[in-house]
């Protein structure tokens, strides 16, 4: 009862970001919320509350993925956060080769 | 017949007039939308294009591209009327440096004009030279005004070595984009398949697909405004589905959500398959990989 009070309580991003790093083991994780930026637009019921955020993450879990795939990786890990009012991800997946590191 | 041969070699770039229905065209058959039409010279009738009395005639009566004179574009319709024919025929609008932008056909060659002089920028649009079909030597029925377009474009490229870049495939300025494509006709028609064959045919029916959020013109949505505007800056040849349209396309959002395996809008189909969304399509064209991708 007290962790599942505690995930409430804890930001969208913070859970995003929980639930990311342990499945991609990502060397690099931002999450940005954007939502302010689109308040008011179509679709947004309510107001504009950890609607929309950008997500940029360097994995080596990515290999041999092409864009589609690594987006759906990311998709399905955040499939409930998609169910409960998350709107649009604005996703950056790269492989650390990519990025030069 | 090597002008024919060469047309079409290109017709995958031209998009011949009044295309808009059957995406692969020879030119030997052609079925554009002239609706008030009986023509004597019916489709049934093969290959009348080849017979050289015929294409003789054709020739005598519409004049030659290279053999008309030059009339510039009125800025006042009045001016228009008087100078330009109010006849059917094949027309091509010069820039203000006297480059060809573009051959089409019409009803009204008058009118056709002065649509383009309302919605083309006048830099573009600065003079015209007609050939109204002669009435007396061969009526203005389809064929004879396609065969018309066909050698006007032919002898612009046996002029330049390319054909006039307002007739080239994805380049609306002229004809306007094509409309926003709908499911189903109405919430009161009862679906008589699922709405995932739907989608799937529509997918597979047409070369490029994007599902957005609003109309092509006015879409709702920043990530769906650049999706659009990426394809059209590219010259892609692609219709729009508004996944808002509560009325015509009822319950696409989620139900394409589940089809395509993915969360968020826009998606973009080519070839009957998902290449993404927003993030994927200005990536593709950032490495200038996008017309490739789309056009395969």
């Amino acid at each position: 009862m007290a962790s599942r009070a505690a995930n409430v309580v804890l930001s969208r991003a913070n859970r995003m970001r929980q639930t990311l790093q342990s499945a991609l083991e990502a060397s690099v994780l931002e999450i940005e919320d954007v939502s302010y930026q689109h308040a008011g637009h179509a679709g947004v019921k309510g107001d504009a509350n950890e609607t929309h955020f950008n997500v940029k993450i360097v994995s080596s879990k990515f290999e041999g993925q092409n864009l589609v795939k690594r987006h759906r990786v990311v998709y399905d890990l955040l499939a409930d956060e998609l169910k409960s009012g998350l709107h649009a991800l604005s996703i950056v997946a790269k492989t650390p080769k990519e990025i030069g590191s | 017949m090597a002008a024919s041969a060469q047309i079409s070699r290109l017709h995958p770039i031209i998009s011949p007039p009044l295309a808009s229905r059957k995406p692969l065209i020879s030119f030997s058959r052609f079925s554009p939308s002239f609706r008030c039409l009986s023509s004597p010279l019916s489709l049934s009738r093969p290959k009348t294009l080849t017979k050289p009395s015929f294409r003789n005639r054709v020739r005598a009566s519409i004049r030659k591209l290279s053999e008309s004179e030059s009339i510039p574009i009125a800025k006042v319709p009045e001016d228009l009327d008087a100078s330009i024919p109010a006849a059917a025929g094949v027309y091509g609008v010069f820039d203000a440096n006297g480059e060809l932008q573009f051959v089409g056909i019409s009803r009204n060659i008058a009118s056709s004009v002065d649509k383009h002089r309302k919605t083309v920028p006048a830099d573009l649009c600065f003079s015209v030279k007609v050939g109204p079909a002669d009435t007396a030597t061969a009526t203005a029925d389809r064929t004879v005004l396609q065969s018309a377009w066909k050698s006007w474009v032919e002898e612009h490229i046996s002029a330049t070595g390319k054909p006039p870049s307002g007739n080239l495939q994805g380049n609306y300025t002229w004809t306007g984009a094509p409309p926003d494509l709908r499911l189903t006709p109405g919430r009161h028609v009862s679906l008589t398949v699922p709405l995932e064959d739907l989608i799937d045919r529509l997918v597979k029916e047409h070369k490029v697909v994007a599902f957005i959020k609003g109309s092509r013109r006015a879409p709702q949505c920043g990530f769906s405004q650049k999706v659009v505007g990426l394809l059209e800056s590219h010259g892609v040849d692609f219709v729009c589905v508004d996944v808002l349209d509560e009325e015509h396309n009822f319950g696409l959002r989620e139900k394409l959500k589940s089809y395509s395996n993915w969360p968020t809008f826009p998606q973009v189909f080519a070839g009957g398959e998902l290449v993404g969304g927003c993030d994927i399509i200005s990536d593709l064209a950032e490495k200038g990989e996008l017309k490739a991708i789309l056009q395969k």
